[in-house]
């Protein structure tokens, strides 16, 4: 190979081949380093992105029930109406009414059951099969589960205390974690429910900044002189939780770069070593007319180099790593595929080749300030 | 430089322009040089008042004991080391107080090294190794030119072998070839002979006298009296003081 443009690559090229196992052995620090900072990041992110992903509709909910303890049992008319003056713009207020109830299906199967009474179940729960109507007047929305334990589809008939109900909807298996649990419940319109008061409200709310305006404005009307209901209310959990992954995560990657840091100053030993070896080849260039610059620059190309093979390396095992995660866990595939973990990646490889760099510098230095008669000399 | 085999380039006719501009200068001269170092708290004086003029096409062998600063001289011929007093010209030009990166430069273009271990990289083939000073320049023709100083040591069939594969006095041809690459004015030889057995040892100075002929000067710093017989003038060495001989 002759050095054409570039020849201060082409000599770190050739010298790190010059000693293969050494350069491999080196570069295998940076490996291991890139490795562990990129996994460790990915895998706290995956955990991170796959914890929201089932507590997400969480931060977006507001449930107002009456306070039990104060003696509420139910929530008046003029309550309802206070919580969607709160929530205009912010959200849809879905009035709650739930009992209890035995549920038998066509083949005599029979089961007890959440009864949930509400005009409005769009807001709140997906159909699986069939339809969620925007204004429920009839028929029933049957949960996941308790539609297969009664055997029952969309067009088949459920009992309820001795009313027939149409299924109009199977329900969507609830992911999120929720007061609001379908699966195992029946959705039926208000009115088949005795007129009355609520038993709960559910504000779906459009965000969960608007989820925590919502439940501290309804804390203070409703509650304002004395606890009438309870609030629940997570988003600002959920920013908590949120919190703790990010600190979570920065405590693995930090264990990640210890290792990067192990790596450094396996790549720093290395280039002391072989510049060392090299001494008098290095005095012999720089006898022959050979710039302190360019020794410095070819040195520090060698460490560059250490650094983009090692972390490209290392970037391909933490693929590796991300795509076995997803093969042995039940994450899904798109959390593992999620573009937040490619910064990971970056990060790493980045941090990898900053590490080999800095580690090069000294010994390209010292290298390179030899005078030549001493270089020489021994 | 009439005698040049190398083929023409317009470096070659720049070297020569600047040769027939300062014909008149010799190419080194060492003018009332003293060195001293500090060796563990007294000063050592390695080299007193040396005076020395080397002529174009002269071949200069400067003999002495150990420590009698013969190296010294040699690396201050070089320009890897600057005196403590006196002057140090190359072509006529005081250059004793050039900074680092100016004296590497004049290195590279006045002044070619052969040391006594050779120093060829075992890994580059003698090609290679002979091209290894112009490694960081843009020199396109270097390939062509390393493989006919190589052809002219007597090594043209050898362009691809690797020093495991050379004897030591090829080894040695090989660094002469490497000397001449950047057609320097002076080849400054340490010990040439040193590691070679007398056959060889003549072969070698057989080359230098070549060199010598073709205008370029050889100043070798040696043990070796078989060295006197090739060159033009003897100098010695005492104590750090030079005496003609």
């Amino acid at each position: 190979m002759r050095p054409g443009d570039f020849p201060a690559v082409v000599m770190a090229t050739r010298n790190l081949r010059r000693n293969k196992l050494r350069s491999v052995l080196a570069a295998l620090g940076i490996v291991i380093g890139v490795l562990a900072i990129a996994t460790l990041g990915i895998f706290g992110n995956v955990l991170q992105l796959a914890a929201l992903e089932s507590l997400g509709g969480l931060g977006d909910q507001v449930i107002v029930s009456p306070n039990q303890d104060a003696g509420g049992e139910s929530l008046t008319a003029r309550d309802i109406t206070e919580i969607q003056r709160v929530s205009e713009g912010r959200g849809t207020v879905v009035p709650l009414r739930s009992d209890g109830a035995v549920v038998s299906g066509t083949g005599g199967t029979s089961s007890f059951a959440t009864i949930y009474g509400t005009d409005r179940p769009a807001a709140l729960f997906s159909a699986e099969a069939g339809t969620v109507p925007e204004r429920h007047r009839q028929g029933a929305l049957v949960g996941s589960s308790l539609a297969e334990e009664l055997g029952v589809q969309v067009g088949s008939l459920v009992e309820i205390a001795g009313n027939d109900y149409r299924v109009i909807a199977v329900l969507a298996p609830g992911e999120d974690i929720s007061p609001i649990q379908p699966d195992s419940a029946i959705v039926l319109p208000e009115s088949a429910f005795v007129p009355g008061d609520y038993d709960q409200v559910v504000v779906q709310a459009n965000s969960g900044e608007d989820a925590r305006t919502i439940a501290e404005e309804v804390r203070d009307r409703l509650n304002a002189r004395e606890q009438r209901v309870s609030v629940f209310e997570l988003s600002s959990i959920l920013d908590q939780i949120e919190e703790f992954f990010d600190l979570l995560n920065q405590f693995l990657i930090g264990l990640g770069a210890v290792s990067l840091i192990v790596a450094g100053v396996a790549i720093f030993n290395v280039m002391l070593m072989s510049t060392t070896e090299r001494k008098g080849e290095i005095g012999l260039l720089r006898a022959v007319g050979v710039q302190k610059r360019d020794i410095l620059r070819t040195l520090v190309v060698e460490a560059t180099l250490l650094g983009i093979l090692g972390g490209f390396v290392g970037v391909l095992l933490s693929i590796g790593a991300a795509l076995l995660l997803w093969y042995v866990s039940p994450i899904a595939l798109d959390i593992i595929l999620d573009p937040s973990n490619g910064v990971y990646l970056l990060v790493a490889f980045v941090f990898g080749v900053a590490v080999s760099l800095a580690s090069g510098l000294y010994p390209a230095w010292k290298a390179a300030n030899l005078e030549p008669v001493d270089a020489l000399r021994d | 430089m009439s005698g040049d085999v190398s083929p023409p380039t317009a470096e070659r006719t720049a070297v020569e322009e600047r040769t027939a501009h300062d014909s008149e200068a010799p190419p080194l001269q060492l003018i009332g040089v003293t060195r001293e170092y500090d060796g563990g708290g007294e000063t050592v004086r390695a080299l007193i008042d040396v005076d020395l003029t080397v002529e174009a096409g002269e071949f200069v062998a400067v003999m002495g004991p150990s420590g009698s600063g013969k190296s010294t001289m040699l690396n201050t011929l070089g320009l890897l080391d600057t005196p403590t007093s006196g002057e140090v010209l190359l072509d006529g030009r005081d250059v004793t107080t050039l900074d680092d990166e100016a004296r590497t430069d004049l290195r590279k273009e006045y002044i070619g090294f052969v040391f006594q271990d050779f120093f060829l990289i075992p890994t580059l083939t003698a090609t290679e190794n002979v091209a290894l000073p112009t490694v960081y320049d843009r020199d396109r023709d270097a390939t062509a030119r390393a493989e006919d100083l190589l052809d002219r040591v007597g090594l043209g069939d050898r362009l691809d072998h690797r020093p495991p594969e050379l004897s030591g006095g090829q080894k040695q041809r090989v660094a002469i070839a490497r000397a001449l690459i950047n057609r320097p004015e002076v080849l400054l030889a340490d010990e040439p002979t040193g590691n070679l057995d007398t056959d060889t040892g003549r072969q070698v100075l057989g080359e230098f006298e070549r060199i010598c002929e073709q205008g370029v000067a050889v100043v070798a710093v040696t043990h070796d009296e078989l060295v006197t017989e090739y060159a033009d003038r003897t100098v010695e060495l005492v104590d750090g003081r030079l005496e003609e001989q």
